[in-house]
């Protein structure tokens, strides 16, 4: 009898937790016929279960609520909300009433005739009665009792008992089966032992799934969470639950229940505005509250996405500084992204009201620190009156990880397979090896990719032969890419992930263990903390999209750079963009005609910039020439550089270095103060052809090295107008020179001179001098060059 | 306390030492280690009983010795004694496994020091049948040199550095 009961209880429990999202569901959509018959499966089953055991309460609830609700399918009433909030109140009393019965505690003689009289109340007397309706409900018995899948409890540990049988079971066979292979053929027993051998991988297979629960779990509550509290808050809510089949560690499970919870009823209480707020800001009067799941590798990703009001940085951190959790000094130093992440900081509560719902100051500390005790973290992205992303990281320790076993040296190692985006041979054509500075890197599909050797990794000693090894290019969550570089790949296959004792984890560069079928531990890499280690993580990602548009002069976002050492012994930085490959010429290669430099390389003659009149001699020490070979979609040259030294992040702005044309500015690059080579100037004046800009149909002007307003304001209307600027230590010929008032060594050499002058009425009339902002009369001026070069 | 309790008695670096026998689950063979690369040098690395994963602590690097990697010079044993510590299993190599024995006494503190390396570890001392015996601190052990400086993650056991420290033992 006691098996009975907790059976009941135990399906009970299920079923709630099943038709609360139902519930909300249906209640969004009175017309949804499956949500329907889905509640009235879940009453109508309680109310036939009931009847094996004394509960005339429970019977009473559930038959009320079974009569409304076969009304409403029958078309005779209506599921207005006091319908639909009155059967969720019949629900949750249901709920308590079976929790009762689990805590084998005799049910509470409570009057439950008010409710009951409301589930009646609406509609016409005889649809909402108490008139039996069983005909109907018997005939669908059937279905419904077939539709919930059965379940049992069992006790986790119970569940790791059997894990680890079957395991001891797997490693037994596998020896057997060696056993056996030494003995030689033997048909009577080699059948037997098959069919055991598949019984048992299936068998393992199985117990591995036990400890698994979808995400699904976790989301049944959260509807009617959002339903009931944006209910009271007098908000609209829509929550978006995606994912749901993404499979978790129950015991994970557990642990986010009320982190998740937390964060979703914070969300709807401080995230989202009030309806008329939103109209206001031209939102629409509906919140979204959406959350998502995704394993990566072996970690689960979760986000928490509202799309309400933002966090309040600026009083997160006056509280912060008010709390005494943070001096104001401190604060100033704080990144924005770290002062957001104060609200995980114990004793701060933004809440400006200690609502009932959330704001008693216990809360996101607890959150974060409920999560980290698991190993996971939680970060927070928000930007004000847009909303706010919780992203919450959990390890997958004890899940099934399904992976890639490679070699290096004589051990192995296990690659989780979700990163892994494809395997390459060393030794095909299609891949190749390059280095930069210190760094290596792999060109595979027209892509960039850093690569590093595992040997590196774990040895810090790299290999530097490369023929016969294995690329194995992984992709990061955000994106970026990395090639591994491991001496051989053995297999594929699902791995149980057994945690590391904390001397191993802090290497920083294992995710777990898990033990082979020969019985021998192997360690599982931890590949984001490898990338982040050795700093792989957004660098060259972006090489193929920018490598086929037209090197853009201002490519803000761009911000990646080769650093090199230029002819003439400078430190240059030039935008990693622009550069398809780095190549090594020799000297006889090089050939200087009429004070252009060219180079043949693979078969082309291309034009090669930043070498002075001897500079080959300099450059070319041992030689050889190292050119960065840079390419804008359709022309390509070579730029000398005297060594290449690194790549590096351009950090801050680029501040202009006017008069040098050929630099883009300055700005810091991996740390110091760095010229950055000006792509589109370098193009400009040389890949447009031989023997230089003149020839190729282009006009140049030139401008006075000490005009700074030319070089700054006149400049792109110039180069607007089709002309190549050139700075004055350009001493060739040139269309135009564009000379300001008083000065005019520009004009030297220059087919046309243009008078520029400051003020706008001209010191002596008729001198052919323009006022510098008579943009029709510059712009004509400029016009009238070009004709005159055609 | 512990007097008549069994411990077993295991030989690292050549002194007798002893583990309280609840602590040991079992003392295994451990016939293969996989190695686990930058991990501290008392790591000895990875291995399996039966299904579990066991972390494999080199005793004798774990005191500042020179990691004895060659089984001859461990005296040919190549056992472990497996502990649990929070929910990790740990093999603990030592250079021999003696015998288990009761402890012929409560463990006496020493007011004198036996070394930094072995202070470190060291709970006190017994008395057996076989002579006196260090009490072992396993999780100490377990610890390595790691838990006193971070620096010990990469960097290798400097042997210079217990002479260096070592105090001169009035007796």
């Amino acid at each position: 009898m006691d098996d009975l009961l907790a059976e009941f209880v135990a399906e009970a429990r299920e079923m709630l937790a099943a038709v609360e999202s139902e519930l909300v569901a249906w209640e969004a959509d009175p017309g949804d016929r499956t949500r329907l018959d889905a509640i009235f499966r879940f009453v109508h089953t309680i109310k036939g279960n009931c009847g094996f055991f004394d509960f005339p309460r429970l019977e009473a609830l559930s038959h009320a609520a079974e009569s409304a609700l076969a009304a409403v399918r029958a078309g005779t009433r209506e599921a207005d909300k006091p319908l639909v909030d009155t059967v969720l109140a019949v629900i949750d009393r249901i709920a308590d009433l079976i929790e009762t019965v689990a805590a084998g505690e005799p049910l509470p003689q409570e009057d439950d005739r008010p409710l009951i009289a409301a589930l009646a109340a609406e509609g016409d007397g005889p649809a909402g009665g108490f008139a039996p309706e069983s005909a109907s409900a018997l005939q669908r018995r059937a279905a419904p009792m077939a539709a919930a899948p059965r379940s049992i409890r069992l006790p986790v540990d119970l569940l790791d008992r059997l894990m680890s049988g079957v395991s001891d079971m797997v490693l037994a066979r596998n020896d057997l089966a060696r056993r056996l292979r030494d003995a030689g053929n033997q048909p009577a027993v080699d059948g037997a032992f098959a069919r055991l051998s598949a019984i048992l991988d299936d068998v393992r297979e199985g117990v591995s799934r036990m400890r698994m629960q979808r995400i699904e779990n976790l989301y049944h509550a959260l509807p009617r969470v959002v339903r009931d509290l944006a209910g009271e808050l007098g908000k609209q809510v829509v929550l978006d639950l995606q994912d749901g089949d993404v499979e978790l560690d129950r015991e994970m499970i557990e642990v986010l229940r009320d982190p998740l919870t937390h964060l979703i009823r914070n969300a709807v209480d401080h995230g989202i505005e009030p309806p008329d707020e939103r109209a206001r800001r031209g939102k629409p009067e509906a919140g979204l509250l959406s959350l998502s799941a995704r394993q990566a590798g072996n970690r689960i990703l979760l986000v928490v996405r509202d799309d309400g009001r933002g966090l309040d940085v600026e009083r997160i951190a006056a509280k912060a500084v008010a709390g005494g959790l943070v001096t104001p000094e401190g604060l100033a130093a704080m990144a924005p992204a770290e002062q957001l992440g104060l609200i995980f900081e114990p004793g701060l509560s933004t809440a400006e009201r200690i609502s009932e719902v959330s704001g008693r100051g216990v809360g996101m500390d607890v959150v974060r620190a409920n999560l980290e005790k698991v190993g996971g973290t939680i970060r927070v992205e928000s930007e004000a009156g847009e909303g706010t992303v919780f992203v919450l990281e959990l390890p997958l320790t004890l899940s099934m990880v399904a992976a890639l076993t490679v070699t290096c040296g004589e051990d192995r190692y296990a690659i989780p397979r979700s990163y892994i985006e494809e395997i390459a041979r060393g030794s095909s054509a299609a891949i190749a090896l390059e280095e930069l500075g210190q760094a290596r890197f792999v060109r595979f599909r027209d892509r960039r990719i850093p690569a590093i050797g595992l040997d590196e990794v774990l040895a810090g000693k790299s290999t530097r032969e490369a023929g016969t090894r294995v690329f194995v290019i992984v992709r990061l969550a955000k994106g970026d890419r990395f090639a591994l570089i491991v001496d051989s790949v053995l297999d594929s296959e699902d791995l149980v992930v057994k945690p590391l004792a904390p001397a191993i984890m802090n290497t920083g560069i294992y995710a777990g263990s898990t033990l082979l079928d020969d019985g021998l531990p192997l360690l599982i890499l931890d590949i984001p903390r490898i990338a982040a280690r050795h700093g792989l993580i957004g660098s060259l990602t972006t090489v193929r999209q920018q490598a086929q548009e037209p090197a853009p002069r201002h490519a803000r976002g761009d911000d990646r750079a080769i650093l090199f050492t230029d002819a003439a012994g400078r430190r240059r930085a030039i935008r990693m963009a622009a550069v398809a490959r780095i190549e090594t010429l020799e000297r006889g290669a090089l050939q200087r005609e009429g004070g252009h430099w060219h180079a043949a390389l693979d078969g082309a003659i291309l034009p090669l910039a930043g070498l002075g009149a001897d500079g080959a001699e300099d450059a070319a020490e041992d030689g050889a020439l190292t050119v960065l070979r840079l390419r804008d979609g359709t022309a390509e040259l070579l730029l000398a550089a005297r060594a290449v030294e690194d790549s590096a992040t351009i950090e801050g702005p680029v501040a202009p270095l006017p008069g040098e044309d050929l630099l883009e500015g300055t700005a810091m690059v991996g740390g110091e103060l760095t010229a950055l080579v000006d792509c589109h100037a370098l193009f400009a004046r040389h890949a447009a052809g031989a023997p230089g800009l003149a020839g190729a149909g282009l006009r140049t002007c030139r401008l006075a090295d000490d005009d700074e307003w030319a070089a700054t304001f006149l400049r792109p209307l110039l180069e607007s107008a089709g002309y190549a600027v050139v700075g004055p230590e350009w001493t060739g010929p040139v269309d135009l020179a564009v000379v300001s008032e008083g000065a005019d060594r520009a004009g030297r050499a220059a087919a046309r001179v243009l008078h520029v002058r400051a003020a706008p009425l001209a010191a002596h009339p008729g001198d052919g001098s323009i006022y510098r902002y008579d943009r029709t009369a510059l712009l004509a001026a400029l016009r009238a060059g070009q004709g005159g070069a055609a | 306390m512990s007097g008549g309790e069994l411990h077993l008695l295991v030989t690292i670096g050549g002194c007798r030492a002893a583990l309280p026998g609840a602590a040991v689950q079992a003392v295994v063979e451990i016939d293969r280690i996989v190695p686990v690369p930058l991990a501290p040098p008392h790591v000895a690395g990875l291995a399996s009983l039966r299904s579990r994963a066991l972390t494999v602590i080199d005793t004798r690097a774990a005191l500042g010795l020179a990691p004895a990697g060659d089984a001859d010079e461990r005296g040919g044993d190549g056992r472990a004694a497996v502990v649990r510590l929070g929910a990790h299993d740990y093999a603990l190599l030592v250079d021999r496994v003696e015998d288990v024995a009761p402890a012929e006494s409560d463990p006496l503190v020493l007011d004198t020091t036996l070394g930094p390396a072995w202070d470190r570890v060291a709970r006190g001392c017994i008395e057996t049948a076989q002579g006196p015996a260090v009490l072992l601190d396993a999780a100490a052990l377990i610890e390595g040199e790691t838990g006193q400086s971070r620096s010990g993650l990469q960097g290798e056991v400097n042997p210079s550095t217990i002479g260096r420290t070592a105090k001169p033992t009035g007796d």
